[in-house]
């Protein structure tokens, strides 16, 4: 309830009351649907969204549906109609909201699922158009939408002369005077001499000062006879809620207006509709006195505890559960029991609730679950929890207590070196023994170098690379401007080298490939004198000896040899 | 008149070195027996006495894994679960290997219902961390260092084929690792939400409106800085301002409690 509580109200609730024969043919299935009154808004405009479910059985609420870029400023607005139609009954009941675009765009509306009967029925989702602006024409004042409400040969044979109705609403509260947190069952009833096709609250009941609980009421067929000055009625109870004033004093209801459509009396009366409006309700609400550790219940409760498991191995957790039981405003209370238990680890409970809702109140009970984690080994005690409540027949506090009980924790395993946490528990190792490094360990800086440094060092060493790889030519070209470096031929020059002997060719050819290797090798040496240089000249001077000297011999051996001093010349200095 | 001056002078000075002294006296005590005294507060239950000596030491350049582990022992006991989780980073932070913190950081994040790449938003952090875990900037430096000395060698003899070898493998494996602590360089700096329900604020100004709420214990990145707020981002991509001291951030000098 306290999601419909805290709702607009519950809105308007409709129930056509069967007067009329006919058995109810209820089916088994429904349908959902899911409307808007517009598609196409502006962002300034609101969209109103419906969903109605047609069902035998009828739910108390539906999940509203997801929303994309839309959101809620108004509703739910609760409304039940039921009619009959050739002795067959059908039910619905529509759930309304207020919609707000967020923005513009496309927005939408989610598709709604609402399981009947244990079956599954849904509705599309719906898409919204939102541009800027407003785009809703001006609204005009809202027709009726009963059917009995207006009568087409009015404008032709003028208004209809009005009918003499006995009709009577009436809220009637169950007692008018209590402590705050005591429930109080407010009932509208409907007293009639026809029969009525619809029900409708004009307005939102307002149960300010209260927290309201629904209550689905008990189908009465025929209702009861009841007398009212005198004239006799059926009556029936149309809408109940259950109400917990929530502050002292004295609280009223407003009036409730009522729009009762009245049936067909005769073959050629269309039925009309009547307003009916309920007299102010007035109940005195007592304080509780004020006590320090009260829970806030109100009511008749006992309390109970029992832990799952007497022995555990330390490691091990136990879970203790602490019920309250009883009729009262159990719902409003969530604080459970301070819980510490010396040796062990307690972690803040979770809270099961079994609780029902009836015309005298909520009964059921409340459950805190403790997960109880040992610390030390030997005989722990989990100590007696209290509740507290106020009991409004006594008019005082009164304590339930639990009896303490024993947990004894053996010797564990491994386990006991670090207790499990359940993961449902927010925050970490709470009490028992810190779990403290008692040696500072080594304050020196790191020893590992910063990525920037790293970064560095590594164009560093790149760059050195490249230095040390091409310096020296670098340096020669440096040392002789527009001197040519020496091209990369060492490997080629090789090449050329081992042709020579092996291959047949002219002494001349020969020398020549010889003389190519070297300039190859080692470039221009003009001007150079240092050892490397001198070697080169010599080596080329008897290169050309031999390539330009007169044809008077083999030169074969020679040329050989020749091949062979430059190959070495190569390795050495190229 | 003179004189009288020079004297007023040398009694200041010596009046400023004894309260000098005096104040130096109270931290004069080592490092170890503050630390130990800070554990025996923290068995005793004096969390809050613990907590102050524990970042007093920090403050005074002591930050130690073993620190930042009690630190987070001692948040733990007192609730304060982003706490807790930001010592125990930090105690990972200065030493990676610790595999005791690393199974307490999952303790602690389990508790605090977060899930495990929130805490961990950047990536690159963990590259960072695992260059450091390894030392393999320094490696990596040594690595080009071997392979500029082979170099050098082999122009110093040329015959000395093997230097060449060695210095192309050694080069090769100096870059291919110095990628590692490079790429962690790049990683954006991080902090851990300390408080419980810290606000998200739409600018960094006492009057700026919240956008969101951050969660306890989640890492977020720091985008910014501004006098008492920093820019961050929340596990959901929502980017605002926080109070710098909901944000403590994870590497970098101990910041002083505020």
């Amino acid at each position: 309830m306290s999601g419909r509580g805290r709702a607009a109200a519950c809105a308007a609730l409709g129930l056509a009351l069967a007067l009329v024969l006919g058995a109810d043919c209820a089916r088994a299935e429904g349908t959902v649907r899911s409307e808007v009154d517009q598609r196409r808004v502006g962002v300034r405009d609101q969209v109103q969204l419906t969903v109605t479910v047609e069902s035998s059985s009828l739910p108390d609420q539906v999940p509203p549906p997801l929303l994309v870029d839309l959101r809620v400023v108004g509703g739910p607005a609760v409304s039940t109609q039921m009619s009959f139609i050739n002795g067959r009954t059908s039910q619905s009941r529509s759930w309304t909201w207020m919609l707000q675009p967020i923005a513009v765009g496309r927005a939408q509306v989610g598709a709604v699922q609402v399981t009947l009967g244990g079956t599954t029925t849904g509705a599309p989702a719906i898409p919204i158009e939102v541009v800027a602006g407003s785009v809703a024409p001006p609204r005009q004042a809202q027709r009726s939408i009963d059917p009995f409400g207006s009568n087409p040969f009015e404008d032709m044979f003028g208004r209809a002369r009005p009918r003499e109705t006995r009709v009577l609403v009436e809220a009637k509260p169950s007692r008018t005077h209590l402590f705050v947190g005591e429930p109080l069952l407010l009932t509208y009833y409907l007293y009639t001499q026809a029969s009525v096709s619809g029900l409708q609250f004009a307005e939102v009941p307002q149960f300010a000062g209260f927290w309201a609980e629904d209550l689905t009421l008990a189908r009465q067929q025929g209702g009861e006879p009841a007398t009212v000055d005198g004239v006799e009625y059926r009556r029936f109870p149309v809408f109940s809620k259950l109400l917990f004033p929530t502050r002292a004093g004295r609280i009223t209801i407003p009036p409730a207006t009522l729009r009762i459509g009245v049936a067909a009396q005769t073959f050629f009366d269309q039925g009309f509709e009547v307003t009916r409006t309920t007299e102010p309700v007035t109940v005195e609400v007592k304080p509780i006195p004020e006590t320090s550790g009260y829970s806030g219940a109100v009511g008749h409760f006992t309390a109970s505890a029992a832990i799952d498991h007497p022995t555990v191995a330390l490691g091990e957790a136990a879970t203790l559960r602490f019920k309250v039981e009883g009729r009262g405003n159990l719902k409003w209370v969530d604080r459970g029991p301070e819980l510490n238990v010396s040796g062990a680890k307690v972690y803040p409970p979770q809270v099961k609730s079994d609780l029902h809702t009836g015309p005298t109140g909520i009964s059921g009970s409340r459950t805190w679950e403790f997960v109880v984690v040992p610390q030390t080994v030997g005989a722990l005690e989990i100590p007696a929890l209290a509740f507290s409540y106020f009991d409004p027949s006594t008019e005082r506090i009164v304590e339930a207590k639990t009896t303490p009980i024993p947990l004894r924790v053996g010797g564990g395993g491994v386990a006991s070196a670090v207790a499990p946490a359940p993961t449902s528990t927010p925050g970490g190792a709470r009490g028992g023994p810190l779990r403290l490094r008692t040696d500072l360990g080594s304050t020196a800086p790191r020893t590992d170098l910063p990525g920037a440094v790293v970064e560095f060092a590594a164009v560093a060493a790149l760059l050195l690379h490249g230095l040390l790889w091409g310096g020296g030519r670098l340096a020669a070209m440096l040392a002789r401007p527009g001197a040519r470096p020496a091209p990369r031929g060492g490997r080629g020059s090789m090449r050329d080298l081992e042709r020579v002997g092996r291959e047949p060719m002219t002494k001349e050819a020969a020398a020549l490939l010889i003389e190519k290797a070297l300039h190859a090798a080692f470039g221009s040496l003009d001007g150079g004198d240092g050892e490397r240089a001198r070697a080169v000249r010599a080596l080329l001077e008897d290169v050309q000896a031999v390539r330009y000297a007169p044809q008077l011999g083999d030169y074969s051996e020679r040329l050989r040899e020749l091949a062979t001093r430059t190959a070495e010349l190569v390795r050495k200095w190229a | 008149m003179i004189a009288a001056i020079r004297r007023l002078g040398r009694s200041l000075i010596a009046v400023g070195a004894g309260l000098a002294l005096a104040s130096g006296a109270s931290q004069a005590k080592p490092p170890v027996e503050r630390f130990h005294a800070a554990v025996e507060r923290a068995r005793a239950g004096d969390y809050l006495g613990a907590s102050a000596l524990f970042d007093s030491l920090a403050q005074a350049g002591f930050e130690t894994s073993a620190l930042d582990w009690n630190r987070a022992q001692v948040a733990d006991a007192q609730g304060a679960a982003g706490a807790a989780l930001w010592a125990l980073l930090r105690a990972r932070e200065l030493d990676p290997g610790d595999v005791a913190v690393a199974r307490e950081i999952d303790r602690v994040r389990e508790g605090a219902n977060l899930d495990r790449a929130e805490l961990a938003p950047d990536p690159l952090a963990a590259v960072a961390r695992a260059s450091r875990q390894f030392g393999l900037g320094l490696v990596a430096c040594a690595l080009l260092a071997l392979s500029l000395l082979a170099h050098a060698a082999l122009k110093w003899r040329p015959d000395t084929r093997p230097l060449g070898t060695v210095a192309w493998i050694a080069l090769a494996l100096g870059l291919s690792l110095a990628v590692v602590p490079v790429a962690g360089a790049f990683a954006r700096p991080t902090g851990v939400v300390v408080r419980r329900g810290a606000p998200l604020l739409d600018a960094a100004s006492p009057t700026a409106e919240g956008v969101g709420t951050l969660r306890e214990g989640e890492v977020v990145p720091i985008l910014a800085a501004s006098g008492a707020y920093v820019r961050v981002e929340d596990s959901s991509g929502v980017r605002g301002w926080a109070l710098a001291h909901d944000v403590r951030d994870l590497v970098g000098a101990p910041r002083r409690p505020s």
